[in-house]
This record gives structure tokens, C-alpha cells and sequence, in this order.
């Protein structure tokens, strides 16, 4: 069972956070490098990332993770603005081409008198099946 | 920002701390982050509200600006906790203090606090990115 967008109630350990799919283009890492600053030539320029160990260009960390942001955004809308955390590793690099699945799963729910929080396990995947960001989330709900 | 000059990483110790960064989120900018990330949520339509990831994207722009960080550096984990909401049109500053610069063989580790205040000087995010980086050559 998943969380509806926004809708609080009801929440309980091991329901689904809505999923996300994404597909990853150099015109997206551009426009990203651009809204962010970040010219680093690995992500976009062609040329250089083919010498490298990488063989081309890849995605932004960043933008990966601003996908699982907007997951926790769907799910928890202001609370997360103000009482989100996350704790992510970066596994794999996401190339242009690469359809991203960004998931979740209620692992715990913590309520005291002035708060509810949750925590989260998140995973993105690519089309493979290797993961590109696993980790924690958690988000404080105001009573 | 300003193009600053930048450290090498070889250099840093821990404790050191990055000249602050300052930027503003104008519309122009909050628009062009969420179409690169393709987020359409109605939270940012009409709201004035700004994604916490922007800011965080900002920081961390301000960090790498700061640092000449080498090819084959990777950005292995990413923390950030966002602290409160942000609305277009504010100013941030960011914090950037090194927690850790350790030698592991041929690699560096670097990890990275960030904190992030608003224009009241009200914390609006706190962060720690690490780095793995490959050992400096000698001499660097």
C-alpha cells in the first residue's frame, strides 16, 4: 500500500513512497548545470568525459537527489520544506540514456506529544537494476 | 557569486573554514532550477516557496567554486537536513567548514559541513558532503 500525495493519515511502517521515473538526457544534465552552477566538464562535456574513466558524461549527484526530494515532497508537501533530513550514498553514476526509478518505504514511525517523525529507506535504481542512491530520509510531522 | 579563488584540497585542515558565500533566489532562478529537475509540484506554483534542494544546490556550487577539486573526485554521500522554509527573493549565505581531510593510501577523504542561513540569519539548512578524492601528486 503507498502513501497518497499529501495525505497524512494513515500512515504505517512499510507503506511505499509515491515513486518517481525519470529519464536522464544531456539536454537535463545541461539545463541542471546551468540552474545549479556546477560546470563540472564530467557532466557536460563529451569530449572530456570520454577520456576519463568514466567513458562519458554523467548526471549530477544533485539532480538525482533532487528527484528524491521531490518524492518527499509529494508524500509529506510542507513538512518536508521544514523538518526533512536525508542521508544518501551515491553508488552509481546516472548516464544520459538511463531511466531512474526513485522509490521508498516507510521503515519506522516515531509519535511524542508535539511531533510524528518518520523515517524513510529510499533507493534510486536505473533500467538495470543497479542502484544509484540508497539511504535515509526522515521528515517531522507537526502535531 | 563571484569567481574566488580556489584552495587546493591537499591544503585543507580540518577546522578550516570557507569564506561565506552569499546568493539570492530570485523567480528567474527558482523557475530555471525546477524546470532542469522537472518538478511541477503546486507547492512552488504561485507559492513563492523555494525548493530546499535549490539551496542546497547553491551550496554546494559555493563549495566546489572554492576547492579545485581533481578529476576522478567523487562525491561518495550526501546529508542535509532542511531546517525551514524558504520563500523567493530571500538571501543566502552559506558556511562551509572542512570536518575531515584524511589520507587513505592513494585516495583522500574529505568531508564537508555546510550550514546555510537566510537574510534574518534564521538557519534554513545544515549539510555534510563527502568527497573521495585521489592523493595530491608531490609537490601540490
Amino acid at each position: 500500500m503507498g502513501i497518497r500525495p499529501g495525505e497524512l493519515t494513515g500512515l504505517s511502517e512499510g507503506m511505499s513512497l509515491p515513486e518517481l521515473r525519470k529519464v536522464i538526457t544531456q539536454e537535463n544534465i545541461n539545463l541542471y548545470a546551468e540552474a545549479s552552477r556546477d560546470f563540472n566538464p564530467i557532466h557536460i562535456n563529451e569530449d572530456f568525459a570520454k577520456k576519463t574513466p568514466l567513458g562519458g558524461t554523467i548526471a549530477h549527484g544533485m539532480l538525482i537527489l533532487a528527484y528524491v526530494s521531490q518524492m518527499m515532497t509529494a508524500a509529506f508537501g510542507r513538512n518536508w520544506l521544514a523538518g526533512g533530513n536525508l542521508n544518501i550514498r551515491f553508488k552509481t553514476p546516472a548516464r544520459p540514456g538511463d531511466t531512474i526509478s526513485v522509490g521508498g518505504r516507510i521503515a519506522s514511525i516515531e509519535k511524542n506529544e508535539s511531533q510524528t517523525l518518520v523515517r524513510c529507506d529510499v533507493l534510486c535504481r536505473n533500467q538495470n537494476g543497479d542502484s544509484v542512491i540508497t539511504g535515509e530520509t526522515s521528515v517531522r510531522i507537526a502535531k | 557569486m563571484p569567481e574566488r579563488q580556489k584552495i587546493e584540497y591537499g591544503q585543507l585542515v580540518t577546522g578550516y573554514e570557507f569564506t561565506p558565500s552569499s546568493y539570492k533566489l530570485d523567480s528567474s532562478v527558482v523557475a530555471a532550477y525546477l524546470r532542469a529537475v522537472e518538478d511541477t509540484s503546486s507547492l512552488y506554483q504561485d507559492t513563492g516557496l523555494v525548493p530546499p534542494m535549490a539551496i542546497a544546490a547553491y551550496a554546494m556550487a559555493a563549495l566546489s567554486d572554492a576547492i579545485c577539486l581533481p578529476p576522478g573526485t567523487i562525491h561518495v554521500s550526501q546529508e542535509f537536513d532542511f531546517l525551514d522554509t524558504a520563500s523567493i527573493d530571500n538571501t543566502f549565505t552559506s558556511y562551509a567548514t572542512v570536518s575531515k581531510n584524511q589520507s587513505r593510501g592513494k585516495f583522500h577523504l574529505l568531508i564537508v559541513d555546510l550550514n546555510v542561513i537566510n537574510q534574518h540569519q534564521k538557519a534554513m539548512l545544515a549539510g555534510k558532503t563527502s568527497f573521495i578524492l585521489p592523493a595530491p601528486s608531490e609537490g601540490t
